[in-house]
């Protein structure tokens, strides 16, 4: 039985949640300052949840990459199947980074430690952090097996009661190329998890807990009840989306319905294109996890994470499709194609929900230099660049956002220190950003000059470029995007060598509008002029509004 | 007779604190703030204090000032007209951000409008490499044309100059400031490498922004407030206080105007660190409550812990990241959006929340009869009996009681199926869980042990939580000090002058040699002993601390590895490596890498000598020590025996050295009580402290 819980008043409750999300972030953020991952620390691809004996993820911690909060309960529920209470003991602890029980591709170690309590499982502890390597041909979408892209661990048991276990450091050790940096990750998830175990037993000496189930169910039932009135309140019906997206060769369809039926959601992807041979395939895991982060933008955006929030949907993806891969297909770049779930999900929405859904955003371009640094020698590092953030009713999206994903941007004088290229500018783009009553955030133009006096390797995995991102409700789609070398336009997924000297312009699109531009407030549009954000020629074509050259009003 | 005056304003009141060094007694004196010009408020007061203690003006030698002015001014968008100059190809730098989310679920989320718009940023022609060399000399007929062309057309009144990678190389920003100097000479001018030498061009950018933003504002201020105090007659020095603990002679304050920020708070916490070493105590959690935000900052070996990083007015509800970031030295304190004014409402959740919303000052909570209907903390601790309705503010304003019920029944215990006792209590409870949260995360970040610590209380409502908070983080002692809501106004009268820097340059640990050590610390260490040498700080009397930030190549966290005082740079290097694992195990306690090192962050202080309090310093008014110190009884409610118990209330300032008052008990003071719970001790010491020990209680 569980004590001291039954009682759980709205003061009592809210006191132990926030307790608990603290503890979770404590500990995240003792794992984020020891990560070596560049991608750990710039996006926070990482997280730690607790989750009650039953495997439901109970809190969160705040900051951590979205997909997480998907994937993290269908691992526990691979983990509960594997390695049943009765075979686990205290200081136990169990390692994957399977793409399909874990989060898609093999570069996210999952680490999962049980919380022993009076000789029972009282709770797990589970952290996730994107590893600096895992093998293979390296990060990116080249694979056409799962085989070529790295190491594969099963869930299996890296440490037996205390007891390390050697010789599957070895291996890994042997399979990665920063066997120091993978290994230190690896190490730090095992002391965070411990931490995080000594943390859950005092935080149920000190409230009197004999487990955590009662308070899972307390938690998850509050955030529960609120999602599921808010869902009450959406148009219910059955919405269609199909969106196109540029695959490797051809284009690729995703497709979905969404089921609004009570207070519950159905979301399936069936009518969805078919995998393909390089890294782009995303296992259901990560599939599911990006359609209950879209939802729990439009749903509990204001709630902490946890699994009651997501309880009242359910998500179908016909097995074989791209958003339902299968062994052997390759998932290393999984994102690339899954990503553009929340623009699907939110367009489909966009008459279930007007008021909450977003116009497309100008997504990410992540790339990766390779290349010689006079000073400093070989490196090999990503760039990250963000395009407009799509609006949402009455509210312009923010200039060069990110989303879904949230990398932030190297800062210029970092980028040159570390590569020892040349940024020549980094400006926004006017007129990129989709016009609307509420318009855009505007896209952005950078220029690199290889400076290094070496050959210069860029891997590129662009999107939006053929697609832009689509405005809403009469609002404008947002300008597309475009990588050239010397102004000449290049493909934009592949490899390029830029010879000393050589510029590379990446181009990135703004976010779609919301409404229609005609009913814009003037005031904002002649700010827009004023600024630069919109020129006069954009001003009097899409909004039908002529701003004078003392950026008075004319007539229209 | 030697005299010294602390002055804090602050939102609502301008605190003073006249220091007889000869009689080691404290006057203090309050009064409201003059928002449409603070210095009248001051001159008033000073003039006001020095009156009544009947001393002579011109036997006062220092005036220490610390003000929210500059604080106010960006949170509010008061500042001046300010243009900025930046290298060509990067006039979106401030539009661009940091291209992160702070809420990946907020699809609503927003971000502050830089403080110089984008039409008053120009690009000139100039570029320097990572290294400092120069690849583009600097257009300075371009940098004429820009300047006379945002004078003339927008009418600036300063002028940020942000140039790439001036903080190695500040030649190009020196350059067009001379120009501007010479050819402008009415423009205010901010360079990037000058306010703060570091790395990241949005930070450092942005933060040189605020200083031009603000510095006709704060130069017009502090003229006035010289002025007028030199025709009062006072022939001492103006000092200003810092954010990080330091401060400055007028003339430089006038300068680098944005290192006001906090500058309040900061002396609250200057002051935690005095009582911390006037009782013996190295490890301190000092703990500031007050009408809109509590603050917390760590005390270590006497001094408060630093920090480089502050964000100044969230734009989108007080989510973190929401702000301008502002990069200089601060004291590092959390703050928590919990305070007498914060209001409990009910969250997206259906649970209670207390903050950040605030009733502020107007209408403030529904007890103040001012026509504010939301329940506030105050209203909760007036319910729950720890304050007295006729007793708030020393008798000066009467509660209503009936009011606080019925906000607090209305917006909380009817909505939530609760009794009006047990929402008061909650509310009470639940800020005090959030400042222990936030207490104990920003503790363990720092690798602070605060169950060895001590907690300093004050401000208006620290004392009434402090006991509670302090069992649920298990510190065994508390000290209350006398004067709780004038703690930062002691403050000022106890800062050093002093001066930070720090500038980033990345080298290998296997690249350092002793030379170019003591190559990269001689202008740092020069800059800021000279700001302290010009204010006549006997060159004996000036200490010079460096720090190193450090890390392992690859890893994305830096630690801070204070150097030991010497300029043996040969020795300095050899015992690095040991300095930093020293350091990283008390963060990291994961263990150590067998990785090389590099530096990243190079720092210099100079403080001067500390002004003293004396050692058994006295307050008016307080300890008559007549005994009859127990003024009235009133019930109050404690979760300890969840109810009301008849709680005797005494008055802090009849109390007597060696005093012994056991819980449940309510001391109060002017503008603060102390709640002390059923069955905890506290004690009055020779300097008329309280201190709690709550030993190894839970």
């Amino acid at each position: 039985m569980t004590r001291g819980v039954q009682q759980l008043d709205a003061i009592s409750l809210a006191i132990m949640w926030d307790r608990l999300v603290a503890l979770t972030d404590e500990i995240v953020s003792t794992l984020v300052r020891t990560s070596f991952s560049t991608i750990v620390r710039e996006s926070y691809d990482l997280t730690v949840v607790v989750v009650d004996t039953e495997g439901r993820l109970m809190a969160q911690g705040s900051i951590s990459a979205p997909p997480f909060i998907g994937t993290a309960p269908l691992t526990m529920k691979h983990v509960l199947r594997r390695f049943p209470p009765e075979t686990l003991a205290p200081g136990d602890v169990i390692i994957t980074n399977d793409p399909w029980q874990g989060t898609g591709h093999l570069y996210d170690v999952n680490v999962v430690r049980p919380v022993f309590r009076k000789g029972r499982i009282a709770g797990y502890t589970l952290s996730i952090t994107h590893l600096p390597d895992i093998g293979g041909v390296g990060f990116g979408a080249s694979a056409a097996e799962i085989f070529h892209e790295g190491l594969r661990i099963p869930l299996r048991k890296i440490v037996s009661a205390g007891v390390l276990d050697e010789s599957l450091l070895d291996l890994i050790r042997a399979n990665v190329r920063v066997p120091e940096q993978v290994i230190g990750d690896v190490m730090a998830n095992l002391t965070a998890n411990e931490v995080g175990g000594r943390m859950l037993t005092e935080f149920m000496d000190e409230y009197g807990l004999d487990d955590l189930n009662a308070l899972s169910a307390a938690i998850r039932g509050q955030a529960e009840r609120v999602t599921r009135e808010r869902i009450r309140a959406m148009r219910p019906g059955r919405y269609t989306n199909r969106i196109q997206i540029e695959g490797i060769d051809a284009p690729i369809t995703l497709a979905c319905a969404i089921d609004i039926e009570g207070d519950g959601v159905t979301i399936d992807f069936a009518g969805t294109g078919a995998c393909v041979p390089r890294g782009i395939n995303v296992p259901y895991c990560y599939t599911n996890a990006m359609s209950l982060y879209s939802m729990k933008c439009l749903t509990s955006w204001d709630l902490p994470n946890n699994e009651g929030a997501t309880a009242p949907i359910k998500v179908i993806a016909p097995k074989g499709c791209i958003l339902n891969a299968q062994p052997p297909f390759p998932t290393g770049g999984r994102h690339s194609t899954g990503h553009f779930v929340s623009p699907l999900v939110f367009g489909a929405m966009k008459d279930a929900a007007p008021d909450l859904v977003q116009s497309d955003t100008g997504m990410i371009d992540i790339l990766n230099f390779r290349g010689t640094n006079r000073d400093r020698g070989e490196f090999s590092t990503m760039w990250f660049s963000a395009g407009g953030f799509g609006a949402v009713k009455g509210h312009d999206g923010p200039n060069v956002t990110p989303g879904p994903s949230n990398m932030a941007v190297v800062p210029v004088e970092i980028w040159e220190d570390v590569t020892g290229t040349l940024i020549e500018r980094k400006t926004l783009l006017a007129d990129s950003a989709g016009a609307g009553e509420a318009r855009g955030g505007l896209g952005q133009e950078v220029v690199f000059r290889n400076d290094t006096g070496h050959p210069l390797t860029v891997f590129s995995m662009a999107n939006r470029t053929e697609f832009p991102p689509l405005g809403f409700h009469d609002g404008r789609d947002g300008a597309r995007r475009a990588h050239l070398i010397n102004g000449k336009p290049i493909h934009p997924k592949g490899q390029n060598v830029l010879a000393p000297g050589d510029r590379l312009t990446l181009r990135q699109p703004g976010g779609g509008g919301f409404g229609d531009p005609k009913r814009r407030a003037r005031d904002k549009i002649t700010r827009d002029v004023a600024e630069g954000f919109v020129s006069r020629e954009a001003a009097l074509h899409d909004y039908g509004v002529v701003i004078a050259d003392d950026l008075g009003e004319a007539a229209e | 007779m030697v005299y010294r005056i602390g002055v804090d304003i602050g939102g609502t009141f301008t605190d003073f604190a006249l220091f007889d060094e000869a009689g080691a007694r404290l006057s203090v004196h309050k009064q409201l703030t003059t928002p449409d010009d603070p210095s009248r408020a001051v001159l008033e007061g000073i003039a006001s204090l020095v009156g009544r203690s009947g001393i002579k003006f011109d036997a006062v030698e220092a005036v220490s000032h610390g003000t929210t002015l500059v604080t106010n001014a960006l949170i509010e968008r008061k500042g001046a007209r300010a243009g900025m100059l930046v290298t060509a190809g990067f006039r979106d730098v401030l539009d661009m951000g940091l291209e992160r989310r702070y809420d990946v679920f907020d699809l609503r989320l927003a971000f502050p409008d830089p403080l110089i718009a984008r039409r008053l940023r120009r690009e000139v022609k100039e570029r320097l490499r990572h290294d400092g060399t120069i690849i583009e000399p600097l257009d300075l007929n371009g940098v004429r044309i820009a300047v006379a062309d945002l004078i003339e057309h927008e009418r600036i009144e300063a002028l940020a100059i942000c140039f790439l990678h001036a903080f190695t190389n500040p030649a190009h920003e020196d350059l067009a400031r001379r120009l501007v100097a010479a050819e402008f000479p009415d423009l205010f001018v901010s360079t990037s490498a000058d306010i703060f030498p570091n790395a990241r061009e949005f930070e450092r950018w942005t933060t040189t922004s605020m200083n031009a933003y603000v510095q006709p504002m704060a130069d017009r201020y502090l003229a006035r407030l010289e002025d007028g105090l030199s025709s009062s007659g006072f022939r001492g020095r103006l000092y200003i206080m810092t954010s990080s603990g330091g401060t400055l002679e007028a003339g430089a304050a006038r300068h680098y105007p944005v290192r006001m920020l906090e500058s309040g708070p900061a002396a609250g916490a200057l002051m935690s660190a005095h009582h911390g070493r006037a009782l013996g105590l190295a490890q301190l959690l000092s703990f500031d409550m007050g009408g809109t935000t509590a603050k917390g900052a760590l005390v270590r070996g006497g001094a408060p812990l630093k920090s480089y990083e502050l964000e100044v007015g969230r734009v989108h509800e007080f989510k973190r990241g929401s702000g301008l970031p502002a990069r200089i030295p601060v004291i590092d304190m959390i703050e928590i959006g919990a305070g007498g004014g914060s209001i409990a409402e009910i969250d997206a959740r259906r649970l209670i929340r207390v903050g950040p919303r605030s009733a502020g000052a107007r209408p403030g909570p529904a007890c103040y009869a001012q026509g504010g209907t939301a329940a506030t903390l105050t209203d909760a601790n007036l319910v729950l009996g720890y304050l007295g309705a006729g007793s708030f503010l020393g008798g000066a304003m009467a509660l209503d009681q009936p009011a606080a019920e019925h906000a607090i029944t209305e917006s909380i215990a009817t909505p939530l199926g609760l009794d009006l006792v047990r929402a008061a209590s909650g509310i009470h409870a639940i800020v005090s869980e959030d400042v222990a949260r936030a207490f104990r995360i920003h503790a363990s970040e720092r690798g602070f042990d605060y169950r060895q610590c001590t907690m300093v209380a004050f401000g208006g409502s620290g004392p009434l939580h402090a006991l509670g908070i302090a069992k649920k983080l298990r510190i065994p002692r508390v000290v209350f000090p006398m004067g709780a809501g004038v703690m930062s106004a002691f403050g000022l009268l106890v800062s050093p002058l002093g001066f930070e820097t720090a500038r980033t340059k990345r080298i290998a640990l296997s690249a350092l040699t002793p030379e170019s050590m003591a190559d990269t610390f001689a202008p740092l260490m020069a800059q800021t002993r000279g700001f302290l040498e010009r204010a006549n700080v006997p060159p004996e009397h000036i200490a010079i601390r460096l720090k190193l930030d450090m890390r392992y190549v690859g890893q994305g966290y830096e630690i801070e590895v204070p150097l030991p005082p010497s300029t043996d740079w040969a020795a300095l290097l050899a015992a690095l490596p040991a300095l930093f694992r020293t350091e990283y195990a008390k963060t990291f306690p994961l263990g150590v890498l067998d990785e090389p090192l590099e530096i990243l962050g190079w720092k210099a202080e100079a403080l001067g000598p500390e002004p003293s309090l004396g050692e058994s310093l006295k307050i008016d008014g307080a300890g008559r020590g007549t005994g009859g110190a127990l003024k009235a009884r009133r019930p109050a409610f404690f979760a300890e025996t969840g109810d009301y118990v008849d709680c005797p209330v005494y008055d802090r300032y009849g109390l007597k050295p060696g005093e012994t008052i056991t819980g449940p008990a309510l001391v109060e003071e002017r503008e603060s009580t102390a709640v002390i719970g059923p069955g905890d001790r506290v004690t009055v010491d020779p300097a008329l402290n309280l201190i709690a020990e709550l030993g190894e209680a839970r």
